[in-house]
């Protein structure tokens, strides 16, 4: 990599939009790598752009930053995907719907309180065919 | 203390799970604290024992009407004051700081009163404590005041919150920044220590100074002088510290003095007493209760039966409606109702329905109670815990309803800055609870003071050279509770303050501005106060808010969302370029809230569904220690049982029986009961149902016989003179009429009443 793609933390917050205190707690997470070169001249490269770029979009999905960590390590190939548990509702004879496990409790009462409508609706429908 | 060793725990890590040692050792309170408001000193002594360079970031939350004014941080060789920095200038400083291998601190605030501390680049092995100097405001009573201070921070909803395994939130950048919250810990010991000792200052002698949250020890010193410490010899931040002091009599006075520039700065406190009653007029009036998720257990339980309770203080042609919300809003009745028995029937039916389940849609609950009431307006009582995060576009959505919102706050740790704000915009009162007082007492207090004002139309002015008021005080004075009128003028000698109110209404207050060193902190929490308000009108700061934010804080020296606290400390062999390990202190889940209300799959990262065999976890000391301190602090049964008889008035507000005599018997015992525990016709949480309980025996009196009609009057006059006598007056009730009658009589005559 040519010295001039390389950034400084200063460098790389301003180009990502991403404050260099919130770079630093992505990296003390390993969300991100470290700098490519320690010491004085510590710098970054395209990557940790791109890696802040992936972030925010994994964060706009809406998952968290562990889970957006257990993300890029997996495609990184460096250890195993975390696994993900989910729950599995079988509102029909023929439907079953599949909710992430973990959600917020208010949230998961949620979709349980849609899932009893869906129930009923499929079961009201048989009835009348 | 042996926090710097690996008998720490596995708290905050680099990376998810990894254990760590401790950052942050210690958070040590001091200061003063007055009717007016405190000024602090909170301590954080850091230290590093690994073998990088440390960044630690402290998250908490701002109490009532409070400001940064600045910080030092002190280590080995150096001791260096902050510098008050618009927020980019003050970031840019930091980051050039730590790039240049320096020790820097910054103290940033975000939405909600949340702030960061950030102390970057402690060396391996070295210690360095900030000392953050904070003015905050306090919760006053006509006769003393309450004061909370964050020890810890509460998880709050909001609907666009990541909940992250172990007990982690993440908010949304758009409207949050790049503010860190710390990791929830289910089991705070271990965890930084906190402490505290404070100073306590009145204007006159000072009868009590307690605490429902801690243990403590007062030396009360000379004449409106305490001084309190923890009684403890370790305390976790599982919760915020609550002090409580009272005067011997009313509060009502002014602090005053000259402040640094040499000007002269006020704050009066006039007890509501001074205003006189509150006149009788039909109430109006919508209880608004929190079923959220973290009200589970004994809040909602209280919030319960306090609405109960206030149910027996309507009358039949007064009207009620009841909300209760969670993220879902859910409503007794599609209008309000008139308290006849068969509603208050109905709403008790209504109420036993209810359980804490979800999240907080606080807003939806209060516009909920707002559409009840209507354009003919009235009052709202809030019974909530206030864990909701974006309290600005709530507050924005709510304060020009023409509603008065009243605040009944619960919880451990501090929503309270939220919940005062939301009642002062309002024109409400506000009173904040911890887990370990009962919340029906004080929710009748409550309801006693509301929709009732002592005052309304209040203006204030203040004559002495170049005199000004510096707070528009409230426009409404409630019962209980003072006015407070902060001002400034030119510089020493005699002023008067003048308040007038309900058109004739007026009284004047002359006090002289001598050369106290109080003007500086008079002028510091009235910059506290001002900036906290202006704050709570923005979500973002931008536009026409920054610049006013920018000026106030400059104006006041006191830090703001648009101003932040600076400082950089160059020490000799400083390594430029190392990047610091960013760790951020973890706290305890506030004492009372279930982490699963908020955690889920918090131990194990499983679903709660699928754990095994979860074992159930004994308490920590502390907890039990804290647990037996709410027992001896809780006034127990006999408030229990008042409330219970309370809920028990009709609507013509007498005691139920199947026949009239039967009635006015009852009413009599139970009159006497109430005034036996000191409550009168106009002081106690119980007054409304004093006064509805005489108005019943004064309209039946005439239909009694001679010899019992003298009886009743004596009952009646005595609780006109706010006299009791003792006696057996709830026992006796599924007694012979007769012979209760006779034990009233002799009680009478044995206290020379008839």
């Amino acid at each position: 990599m040519s010295r001039d793609a390389r950034k400084s933390l200063a460098e790389l917050a301003e180009e990502s939009g991403v404050p260099a205190r919130t770079i630093r707690y992505y990296i003390a997470r390993g969300l991100l790598p470290g700098p490519l070169v320690a010491g004085r001249a510590a710098s970054y490269g395209p990557e940790h752009l791109e890696r802040l770029a992936q972030i925010r979009a994994l964060q706009g999905e809406g998952l968290t930053l562990a889970e957006i960590a257990h993300r890029l390590a997996g495609r990184a190939g460096a250890e195993l995907p975390a696994p993900t548990a989910w729950f599995s509702y079988p509102v029909a004879e023929d439907v079953i719907v599949m909710v992430k496990a973990g959600s917020a409790p208010w949230r998961l009462r949620r979709v349980q309180a849609a899932l009893r409508s869906l129930a009923a609706a499929l079961a009201q429908e048989g009835r009348s065919e | 203390m042996g926090i710097a060793t690996s008998a720490g725990f596995a708290a905050v890590s680099a990376r998810a799970g990894e254990p760590i040692e401790l950052a942050m050792e210690q958070l040590w309170l001091a200061g003063v604290v007055t009717p007016a408001g405190a000024r602090l000193r909170a301590r954080h002594r850091c230290r590093s024992a690994e073998g990088r360079p440390l960044e630690v970031i402290y998250a908490f939350g701002l109490p009532r009407d409070a400001a940064l004014r600045r910080f030092r941080v002190t280590g080995e060789g150096f001791s260096v004051r902050s510098e008050l920095k618009p927020v980019k200038e003050a970031r840019r400083s930091y980051e050039e700081g730590l790039e240049k291998g320096h020790l820097a601190a910054l103290a940033e605030q975000y939405r909600d009163g949340m702030m960061n501390l950030t102390l970057g680049n402690l060396r391996p092995g070295e210690a360095a404590a900030v000392y953050l100097e904070i003015l905050a405001g306090v919760e006053n009573d006509d006769t003393g005041f309450r004061f909370r201070f964050p020890f810890t921070l509460a998880p709050a909803y909001h609907g666009r919150a990541r909940m992250a395994d172990g007990g982690e939130i993440e908010l949304p950048e758009d409207e949050f920044g790049d503010l860190v919250l710390p990791r929830w810990r289910e089991d705070a010991e271990g965890l930084h220590e906190v402490g505290f000792q404070l100073k306590v200052s009145m204007p006159c002698s000072i009868r009590e100074i307690g605490s429902p949250s801690h243990a403590i020890r007062v030396a009360y010193e000379k004449d409106g002088q305490g001084r309190v410490v923890s009684g403890a010899a370790r305390n976790a931040p599982d919760r915020d510290l609550i002090l409580d002091a009272h005067a011997s009599g009313s509060l009502s006075g002014v602090l005053a003095g000259l402040d640094k520039a040499g000007r002269g700065r006020f704050v009066a406190l006039i007890a509501s007493e001074r205003f006189g009653v509150a006149r009788g007029r039909s109430r109006c009036l919508v209880f608004v209760l929190d079923r959220s998720g973290s009200m589970a257990g004994a809040p909602i339980e209280q919030a319960r039966r306090a609405v109960e309770a206030c149910l027996g203080a309507f009358s039949a042609d007064e009207e009620f409606g009841i909300v209760a919300f969670d993220d879902s809003v859910e409503v007794f009745g599609a209008t309000l109702r008139k308290a006849t028995r068969e509603h208050r029937q109905e709403a008790r039916d209504f109420l036993g329905r209810i359980g804490a389940r979800g999240g907080t849609e606080l807003a939806r609950g209060v516009l909920e109670g707002a559409r009840l009431l209507g354009s003919q307006g009235g009052d709202i009582l809030l019974v909530t815990d206030g864990q909701v995060y974006g309290t600005e576009t709530i507050l924005a959505q709510l304060r020009n309803l023409g509603i008065r919102v009243h605040c009944l706050g619960i919880g451990a740790a501090s929503q309270d800055r939220f919940l005062s704000l939301l009642a002062r915009k309002t024109g409400g009162l506000s009173r904040f609870l911890s887990p370990s007082e009962r919340v029906d007492t004080p929710a009748l207090e409550l309801f006693a003071s509301i929709g009732r004002p002592v005052a309304t139309g209040v203006v204030a002015s203040v004559k002495a050279p170049g005199a000004k008021i510096e707070i528009e005080p409230a426009a409404t004075v409630f019962a209980g509770t003072p006015l407070a009128v902060f001002g400034s003028a030119a510089g020493t000698g005699e002023a008067r303050l003048q308040v007038e109110w309900n058109g004739d209404g007026r009284m004047e207050v002359p006090f002289e501005i001598g050369e106290s060193r109080q003007g500086e902190l008079v002028r510091l929490l009235t910059g506290a106060r001002l900036l906290a308000e202006l704050e709570s009108e923005a979500k973002r700061i931008s536009g026409e808010v920054e610049p006013r934010l920018e000026a106030l804080s400059l104006e006041y020296g006191l830090a703001s969302r648009a101003m932040a606290l600076v400082a950089v400390i160059e020490r000799p062999g400083d390594e430029a370029g190392v990047l610091p390990e960013t760790r951020v202190v973890p706290v305890g889940m506030p004492f009372g809230v279930e982490f699963e209300s908020y955690f889920p799959a918090a131990r194990t990262g499983m679903p709660r569904a699928l754990q095994l065999g979860r074992a159930g976890k004994a308490a920590p000391a502390a907890a039990v220690a804290y647990r037996m301190a709410r027992r001896a602090s809780a006034p127990g049964e006999k408030s229990a049982e008042l409330v219970e008889l309370a809920a028990e008035i009709e609507p013509d507000g007498g005691m139920p029986g199947s026949t009239d005599h039967e009635r006015i018997l009852a009413t009599l015992l139970a009159l006497l009961r109430l005034l036996e525990e000191g409550h009168s016709l106009t002081s106690g949480a119980f007054r409304v149902h004093v006064q509805r309980l005489v108005a019943f025996l004064e309209a039946r009196i005439p239909t009694l016989g001679e010899e019992r009609k003298k009886i009743a009057a004596a009952v009646v006059e005595m609780a006109k003179a706010g006299e009791s006598v003792p006696g057996e007056w709830t026992a006796t009730q599924a007694a012979n009429a007769a012979a209760q009658w006779r034990q009233i009589q002799r009680a009478l005559r044995a206290a020379g009443r008839i």
